[in-house]
This record gives structure tokens, sequence and C-alpha cells, in this order.
């Protein structure tokens, strides 16, 4: 079933800006999310991937087109403000920078700030807060200050807020992009752990390429519109249309691409060891 | 001798408080004349700290910092001076911007020098020229600007000043892949026309073994190693201990060798992977 429904949606920041013509940043984007499916979004800086973000939770409202979440159209002028607020609590998103999402000085109660917020029960609070820390791996850090924790940790933390909220669905626009490697390996697994275990709707906006052949489906967005759309190895086998619009490939990919004058090998492989036999075999039996 | 040395350095953050921490733990490390250093370690290992140490906005609490032999700290230095002969470019310097147009924005370290208009205007149009913006940028507010483009009219204002040593903690964070290589090769091409040293704080393995010539590897505030390239990325267990991980291609010919397959283990990056491997094909065919 289908979580997003997009139809035609375009959006175009402030029009009276520039005066004359107004650029659309999402031009005609036409495409439905699958509830429960694992998605990641490239796209070079400037290509809307994080419009379109912001169009999903309802954050910007599309300047034109149908968009229907969860069954329900969204677009239409008729929507009332607390079906929005009911649509962003359901949808929660993590942002890049982890210094600018969390609110409170101790970690539980930047956790129970979006419930707090809800108006929900302070036992049912309790429960929640306790719950979402676990789920990420940060109850022991519960009564810690925020501002002492590892960026990774952070970016954790943040998760759990969003988590507190019980949303059905978790936007991350590009939660790693600040991390190191062990930070980036956690927040990985956090997201794959929701996906899989919880059955969270998950879009993962990266730039990280080794990060975005672990979702379902990735889809490329460029100029506003979407420009390949797949799974992580049939996007990957487009090495050069990706490199025509400034995005690159895993290593891998990029290397069979290149070997692939002088062997015959197969396109878009992303995975290491797969390759490594792949290539291996060629080697040995010299199909040059 | 290098052109920058730590010996014996230690920092401990809150000294004599309850909140006493230790950054740093008797350091020693060599930042190479005229190349760049690439500085590695996981988040929280120290590297900002002594990025801070080497241009002498924190002071060790125990052992010294030389700067062509000379210990920076001793009290005939002039501070002034030394941070025009050691420049630094922090993480996110996009948010540091502050003048009316990118022009001035670039002229404010090179005028605080006390240099004639002249130069400063001809040190400008060259700093742009590296970070690889276009001229008709500069009447524009820097506040009107992409994320991008602000980051690079913050590392051109350091460049103008022409420091001995050009220090950036994590230049291209954030970017999309065309934006990493455009500011990283402007760095590259900066070092190479001045001859000057560059360290470059980053947590791409695949970036640093493209861009630097030297790696200091940094783990739980001490440097655990550090020398050539080579050096350090060949050696898998020592980035690993170290919380780093090795560029995927490197992984990738170590998985190739495990399949029987004699290619060497010194490849860092894709071109070298795929003339390795031509090599391979080339030494085989002459053998049978």
């Amino acid at each position: 079933m289908a979580y997003f429904e997009l139809e035609n949606i375009s959006f175009s920041y402030d029009e009276s800006a520039e005066g004359g013509e107004t650029k659309k940043v999402i031009d005609g984007v036409s495409l439905e999310i699958e509830k429960g499916s694992f998605v990641c979004v490239l796209g070079h800086n400037g290509s809307g991937k994080s419009t379109l973000a912001k169009i999903l939770n309802l954050v910007l409202t599309p300047t034109s087109g149908r968009l229907v979440i969860g069954g329900k159209e969204v677009s239409g002028p008729e929507i009332s403000e607390d079906e929005i607020f009911d649509i962003r609590r359901r949808i929660g998103m993590v942002f890049q920078n982890p210094d600018n999402q969390l609110v409170t000085t101790i970690v539980e109660e930047d956790v129970a700030f979006g419930p707090e917020n809800l108006g929900v029960d302070p036992e049912e609070i309790r429960q929640r807060v306790d719950s979402a820390l676990q789920t990420v791996g940060m109850s022991e850090y519960a009564k810690h200050s925020t501002h002492q924790l590892s960026g990774g940790q952070k970016q954790r933390v943040a998760i759990a807020g969003v988590l507190a909220m019980q949303p059905e669905c978790i936007i991350f626009d590009e939660s790693t992009a600040m991390l190191d490697p062990i930070g980036r390996r956690d927040i990985m697994s956090t997201i794959e752990y929701l996906n899989r275990e919880r059955e969270i709707t998950v879009i993962h906006i990266t730039h990280n390429m080794d990060e975005a052949v672990r979702a379902d489906r990735i889809i490329v967005i460029n100029d506003g519109k979407i420009y390949l759309d797949g799974t992580a190895k049939e996007v990957f086998s487009s090495v050069e249309k990706l490199r025509r619009v400034g995005l690159d490939v895993p290593q891998v990919t990029d290397l069979f691409y290149d070997l692939s004058p002088y062997l015959d090998l197969p396109s878009g492989v992303i995975d290491i060891e797969e390759g490594a036999a792949v290539l291996a075999d060629r080697l040995k039996n010299g199909k040059a | 001798m290098g052109k920058l040395e730590i010996r014996d350095v230690s920092y401990i953050y809150g000294k004599d408080t309850p909140f006493e921490k230790l950054a740093l733990d008797r350091v020693n490390a060599e930042f190479c004349d005229n190349c760049i250093t690439g500085l590695i370690g996981h988040t929280g290992c120290g590297k900002s700290t002594l990025v801070q140490l080497l241009n002498g906005l924190l002071v060790p609490t125990q052992g010294k910092v030389f700067l062509d032999g000379q210990d920076i700290n001793a009290k005939s230095v002039n501070r002034r001076e030394l941070r025009f002969r050691v420049g630094l470019v922090f993480q996110y310097p996009e948010y540091q911007l502050f003048e009316e147009t990118v022009q001035a924005d670039i002229a404010f370290g090179p005028k605080n020098m006390g240099l004639d208009s002249e130069e400063t205007a001809r040190r400008v149009l060259s700093a742009l020229h590296f970070v690889g913006l276009d001229e008709t940028l500069l009447t524009v507010s820097p506040f009107d600007l992409s994320g991008g483009q602000k980051r690079r009219v913050a590392i051109a204002g350091v460049m103008a000043m022409q420091p001995e040593v050009l220090i950036l903690d994590e230049p291209a964070a954030g970017l999309d892949p065309i934006g990493r290589e455009e500011i990283l090769g402007g760095i590259k091409s900066y070092q190479r026309a001045r001859n000057s040293s560059v360290i470059i704080v980053s947590h791409s393995m695949e970036d640093m073994a493209r861009y630097s010539d030297n790696i200091v590897v940094m783990s739980h505030g001490t440097v655990t190693a550090q020398g050539t390239c080579r050096d350090i990325f060949s050696n898998h267990e020592l980035l690993t201990d170290a919380g780093l991980s090795i560029p995927q291609v490197t992984a990738f010919l170590a998985a190739l060798r495990k399949n029987g397959i004699d290619v060497s283990k010194d490849i860092f990056t894709v071109d070298d992977a795929v003339k390795e491997i031509r090599s391979y094909m080339l030494r085989e065919r002459n053998r049978a």
C-alpha cells in the first residue's frame, strides 16, 4: 500500500522575490512510496531533495499537484490546521546538524519535549521516553546533559525525540552528513532497525553512496525532477548518468565501470565481496 | 624537521575544576613543510583541540608547539603575527561571514594585516580563483549566496592572508561529490601554487587518500600513527583500531587478494586500482 502518493507536485519559493519568472524547485513530480519501505533520496546540493522532504511532512505546501498521505488527500484547501499537525506528528524529521535540534539541557527532557507538547499523559510520556531511548541505545544517558554528547549520540537523541511522538514515517535529511564513520554506522543501524523491526517508513536523504546501497529503493532528484528511480543495483548501473548530474557511485561500482572496456563485467555491482568474487573469476578465466 | 611540530603536548579542559577533562595526552606529531597533511580520527579524539593549539588559540597545559623550530608560546612571539602565519578555517565557516559584500569579507584578513589596497585586491582575486568562485560575485552580499558558495568565501578569506600554514577543519563536510572535489581540488592547487603547508581535518578516508601527502592518525587523545598515505592506508588494523575505515577500493582489493588474485595492498584510489588490475592482467598474459 502506498503511504505517500504524489501526483504532478510542483513547488516554487516566494514568487514576488525575483519579480519575473520563478524557478520551480520541484517540477511536476509524481511518485508513490510504499508503507514500510526504506527509500534513499540522492541529488546534488540544490537539486530540490530537501524541499521534497519538507513537502512530504507538510512543512511546505506544494504550489500545485495532488498529495495523498496514508490514503488521505492533504493538498486541498479544505485540510484543517489540526489535520496538518497530526500529519507532522506522524511523519517525523531528523535534520543534519546535531546541535540545531536538541532543545533542552537533559537528554530525557529533550525526548519528552514532543509528547509533552502533544498533551500526552505524564505516565505515558515516561514510558514513551524510556522506550524511545532504549530503541536508540541511549538509556544510560537519560540523565546526562545534551551538550556533552558526541554528534552521533545527539542524533540518536533527536531520533528518540521523534520516536516518542510515535511516528509512522521518519525523514532523515542528511542526518549522517556531520558524523564520523562510527556515528554514521550507529545511525544507519538505528535507521535499519526502525525500518525492519518497527516497520516505520524511512526516507533517507544522503550524499553517501555506501548508505544509499542499503535502501530498498533509490530515487535520484535532479533539477526538481525525478532523474532515476529503482533498486540500488539498477540506479548504480547508470554510472554515466549519475556522473552527469554530479553524483558519485560507490568506489567498487566505479572501478567495475572503469574496467569494463578491458573485461566483460556486470554493471551495477555494489557489494565488495560479490564484486571481488566476480572479478577474480574473470581474471582467472581470462575472459578479456 | 617539520614546519609545525608538537612535542609532548597535553591539554586539559577545565583544569582544577570538577569538569577537568584530558583532551590530549602527551602528543607528538610533525606536520611537513610544502605538503598537505591529513589529520584523521574519530569524533572526540582531540583533532579540533589539536588544531587550536597549532595557531595558539589554546595554550598547551604541558609540552611545546614549534613553528619553524620556534616555540610559538614563548613570550617573545607576537601572537597576532603568529595567527597571520598559521591560518585556521573552522568547521562550517559559512556561519562566520559578516561583511556587506564578498569582496569586503575576503579582504578583511589581508586589510587587518596592514596590506595596502592594491595588494589586498590582488590577493582577494587570487583567493577567489582558488576556491572556484566567479568575479561577478565580488559585489554580492555573502548572505545571498548558497551554502556551498558561502563556505568558499570563508575559505578564500583565510587563503587571502597567505598564511605559511593553512589549517582547515572538515572543509568538505556536508557537500555533494562535485562540491567536495571543487573545494579540496582548490585547496590542493592553492598549496601547490604557494608551496605552503596545509593541514586538513577530515572523516573521509577516500578524500584524504586522494588529496593528502601525509597522514596523522589520532585516537582517544593521542597520535597513534603518522606517515605517508601509503604507510597509513595499507595498515588496516591501525585504522580499524582508531575507529576509522579504509577506503572502499582498498577493502575491495583486499577481498580480491582473498580470492587468489595477487594485487598490491597499497592502492587507495579508483584510478590506481584500475591501473593495478590492468597491470595484473598484463603480468598474467606475459606469464602464460
